[in-house]
């Protein structure tokens, strides 16, 4: 595949079938990409075809006729994905804990917060609802758009939920999940009396399929858990709300689920690291160092969590545009801190991403994921690089590039 | 729920699957079962099939079991948590993880009583979670008719302190700070909200060992003096109408429980002990004809002037929990003696009442009263033996006596086969100010090890001595986390000099 030539001819079938009627191609030809998923190709070259990556290569050829960006000492890497914010949404929004609410209701187009971040390469936010316990579904937007249906990239992309070393937060998701049993058994009663139905009916009365009972809407996403068709994102405040969560979640195995967790001083996270390892989950926390409890001796949690085999993923440190500008400076602080390059950038991009349940759509430089790109003059980890360029699906929203 | 196992589940759950696809058809299954989590269920299997009996050899220690005996240069074994051998020359599994206490004491962990919740979860009750007194009178819901009085669980679902369990194990911190310096005290159990709480670390399980064995009343005011006296009568009258009915082959009808006290009931028939708040003579001396009237031992926390009328407190059988710290003076009105006194502890003991001692405050106190709190719990029993009480009965109240009253005493309070193994390693008397505990083992599980530890590492270490670690991977993680956090900065050495000294 890498050393196909790279022609017009050989992805017309590519072209989706309502696009625009001429294939909108262009080809990258830049001195790195960091495609996260492949690890670092030097001279790559990227080709672009209607907003979506169509080939990724070292030295590709590239036919001719096809626009060439030549960027040779550019360092290319995916767009941000910030996956747990509520940028341009209510601060003051409810309290309620109600597993129905889906942060899309919520959205309200043109808010400039979120154009304001695309200009700091974040491609991909992922909005929370707001609450407490079970605070309800989450989304995932494309910072560029006048309606919720240009803005939504994907829908229900996890579960909120808050637990802690808590009586009632603990009592919340045991009952959520109770529930769920209860629907089960409805299911089993209905799969019973169809089933005498059935056996009554004559062989040449028609047979009809079984139809479950319609769950309950704010059951529906507990069940989902249940059949790993949604994760939960639970946020947590220290070690031991971890133990009380793998409590809450002793009879429920199947349940996917990533932690969030907020790092601060004196933090005591230190001590289930080797667990959270052992269950290669992915915590979810800002690019923080901070200090051991007790003393001013410094931590690196994200990169003991590596180490330990634990994903991390970050989040800007403040949930605001300013957070959002200074996050690649403060993850670059962690990488300066011993935490490992690659993971640093994967922990900006194809975690979140996948943390979002769109790791299929964006976060890599990939074949068949969105054109999300940030064109960099150098290292991004550097002090002194810039970002040139902002790509949103193909299109240049931020900056210039010399053709 | 919780017992159900999750392969009946599973099948259910994945036939589900199918109808939430076709319910929701915006939202197909993802490949979220990567490979990574395969391999991580099956990595799970594994371990469960390895995991054997866990054992923890203390070997060569000085061994104070808390009972008057004195073992020198013995070994404790324990296996699972419970202390499998005392003694010398015993067989040893080869995978024990052995920690060697040649030179150091063995102690049983101390128990405290009154403790706050700032030492199991981290921080104090929020608002509305405030601690409530084990017995409050107006919540108690008198036991119907028809309910079998030996049916225990049905009297404690109807009195008011059920939720103890859940208000405290749910809510348990196993690795707060407090937790760290409760342990790095000596104290290996607390009673906190009426429960003993074992003060595991590192896990959340089984921390509550017993609840709602104390039940508070008061008697204090006349008022409370007269209904505390006609439900002991009630309760005591239904008692033996109904024994007489059940030794009379339960002839006719059975006695009516109307308005029968189900706390009190509990008292007179052994499963519960009543706690009294008291520290005037002419209260104590009012719960002592009390209590031998209706023929019940109970516990009397402060207890002033106990030293007063000590051989009357002696003859009711009561348990002293006092605090030989504690100081005023006596009523101006009262001709006879009172007040506090040191001796206190050694007269009520040599008069027969059982003695335990708390310190002033059951938190931990950084600042405040610091010095009078849970962390000098072994000073505060030395203070009762400055006043006379011998040095066996000053370590007895900070062990078996309290944990005696919380109903534990099967379980903690003295080194004995088949305890728990909850076991401090120090290095000199336990009730000297100027040991430390250097080992602590609660549940069999090193919980807190002197060395390792920011808070008393840098004073008087001792030379560095050999932990075995267990061929099985079992508590490693004390040395685990540090090196960890030494392996990012590369700063080893820093936590000697800049920890806050408490005290």
């Amino acid at each position: 595949m890498i050393l196909s030539t790279v022609t017009i001819g050989s992805l017309a079938w590519l072209a989706p079938p309502a696009a625009e009627p001429v294939p909108d191609l262009l080809a990258l030809r830049v001195g790195r990409a960091e495609t996260i998923s492949q690890g670092t190709i030097e001279n790559a070259v990227i080709l672009i075809d209607g907003g979506q990556i169509v080939i990724v290569g070292e030295d590709l050829p590239i036919e001719r006729g096809i626009p060439i960006i030549d960027l040779p000492d550019a360092v290319v890497m995916p767009g941000f994905v910030n996956c747990r914010s509520r940028l341009g949404l209510d601060s003051r929004a409810g309290t309620v804990s109600d597993p129905e609410v889906r942060v899309s209701d919520e959205i309200y187009p043109r808010t400039s917060d979120w154009t304001d971040v695309l200009e700091y390469g974040v491609t991909t936010i992922g909005l929370y609802p707001p609450g407490r316990g079970i605070a309800g579904l989450a989304a995932a937007i494309r910072p560029k758009g006048d309606s919720v249906d240009e803005l939504l990239l994907a829908d229900d992309c996890y579960l909120t939920m808050y637990i802690g070393a808590d009586r009632s937060a603990k009592k919340l998701v045991r009952d959520a999940f109770e529930e769920v049993d209860k629907y089960m058994e409805k299911v089993e009663k209905a799969r019973e009396k169809w089933q005498k139905d059935q056996d009554k009916k004559k062989k040449d009365d028609e047979k009809e399929a079984f139809e479950p009972p319609v769950p309950e809407p704010e059951v529906l996403p507990m069940l989902k858990l249940r059949t790993q068709e949604l994760r939960a994102q639970f946020s947590i405040s220290k070690a031991a709300d971890y133990l009380h969560l793998l409590d809450v979640l002793e009879s429920e195995a199947d349940v996917l689920y990533d932690i969030q967790i907020d790092l601060r001083d004196d933090l005591d996270l230190f001590y289930i690291s080797d667990q959270l390892g052992e269950a290669h989950t992915r915590v979810i926390c800002d690019p923080e160092i901070i200090d051991h409890p007790g003393t001013r001796r410094a931590r690196n949690l994200p990169a003991e969590l590596h180490a330990a085999g634990a994903k991390v993923a970050f989040i800007p440190r403040s949930d605001s545009v300013t957070g959002n500008r200074d996050w690649l400076e403060d993850v670059a602080h962690m990488v300066a801190y011993g935490l490992d390059r690659q993971v640093a950038l994967r922990a900006m991009t194809l975690e979140p991403a996948e943390a979002l349940n769109v790791g299929a759509l964006v976060g890599s430089i990939e074949a068949g994921k969105a054109a999300n790109l940030l064109i960099f003059d150098g290292d991004p980890f550097e002090a002194q690089t810039e970002l040139t360029a902002v790509m949103l699906e193909g299109e240049i929203v931020h900056g210039e590039l010399d053709q | 729920m919780k017992i159900l196992p999750t392969f009946l589940l599973a099948p259910a759950a994945l036939a589900l699957g199918g109808i939430c696809s076709a319910l929701t058809p915006g939202f197909a299954p993802t490949g979220f079962l990567d490979d990574d989590e395969e391999d991580e269920a099956a990595v799970a299997e594994e371990v469960e099939e390895e995991e054997g009996p866990h054992w923890l050899l203390l070997e060569g220690g000085d061994i104070f079991t808390g009972t008057g005996a004195v073992l020198r240069g013995a070994d404790l074994l324990s296996k699972d948590g419970i202390i499998e051998e005392i003694g010398y020359d015993f067989w040893v599994p080869e995978d024990a993880e052995r920690i060697d206490c040649s030179g150091l004491r063995l102690y049983p962990g101390m128990v405290a009583l009154s403790a706050t919740s700032r030492v199991t979860q981290g921080s104090f009750a929020p608002a509305g979670e405030v601690e409530q007194p084990g017995y409050d009178p107006s919540l108690d819901v008198p036991a119907e008719d028809g309910v079998d009085i030996w049916d225990f669980d049905a009297i404690d679902a109807a009195a008011a302190m059920t939720e103890a369990e859940s208000r405290i194990a749910e809510a348990y911190d196993p690795f707060s700070t407090y937790l760290i310096l409760t342990l790095a005290a000596g104290i290996t159990t607390v009673e906190q909200s009426n429960a003993a709480v074992k003060l595991r670390r590192y896990e959340i399980k089984d921390v509550v060992m017993r609840e709602g064995f104390l039940i508070s009343l008061s008697y204090s005011t006349a008022d409370s003096r007269r209904r505390t006296r006609a439900d002991f009568a009630l309760a005591s009258t239904y008692l033996r109408d109904f024994r007489a009915w059940e030794e009379g082959g339960k002839d006719g009808d059975e006695p009516s429980k109307k308005g029968v006290n189900s706390s009190v009931l509990k008292i007179l028939m052994g499963d519960g002990r009543a706690k009294f708040n008291a520290d005037d003579r002419d209260e104590l001396l009012a719960i002592a004809r009390l209590a031998q009237e209706f023929g019940f031992r109970p516990v009397i926390e402060g207890c002033r002037e106990g030293w007063v009328v000590a051989d009357e407190l002696g003859r009711a059988g009561a348990t002293a929990i006092v605090s030989p710290r504690d100081r005023r003076w006596k009523d101006e009105l009262q001709v006879a003696d009172g007040g506090s006194s040191i001796e206190n502890a050694a007269i009520l003991h040599a008069a027969g009442v059982q003695v335990a001692v708390e310190p002033l405050s059951g938190s931990i106190d950084l600042g405040g009263i610091a010095g009078r709190d849970l962390l000098h719990l072994n000073i505060d029993a030395g203070f009762a033996i400055r006043g006379g009480l011998s040095e066996q009965a000053g370590l007895e109240a900070v062990t078996i006596v309290p944990a005696r009253v919380m109903g534990v005493d099967h379980r903690v309070g003295s080194l004995e086969v088949g305890k728990d193994a909850d076991v401090l390693v120090t290095d000199g008397d336990l009730l000297h100010y100027e040991t430390f505990v250097q080992y602590a083992v609660v549940g069999g599980k090193l919980a807190y090890e002197k060395s390792e530890e920011l808070f008393y590492a840098h004073i008087r270490p001792l030379p560095e001595r050999e932990v075995v670690e267990a061929s099985q991977e079992g508590d490693v993680e004390v040395e685990d986390a540090d090196d960890e956090g030494d392996d990012e900065d590369g700063d080893d050495d820093g936590d000697e000099d800049e920890d806050e000294d408490e005290d």
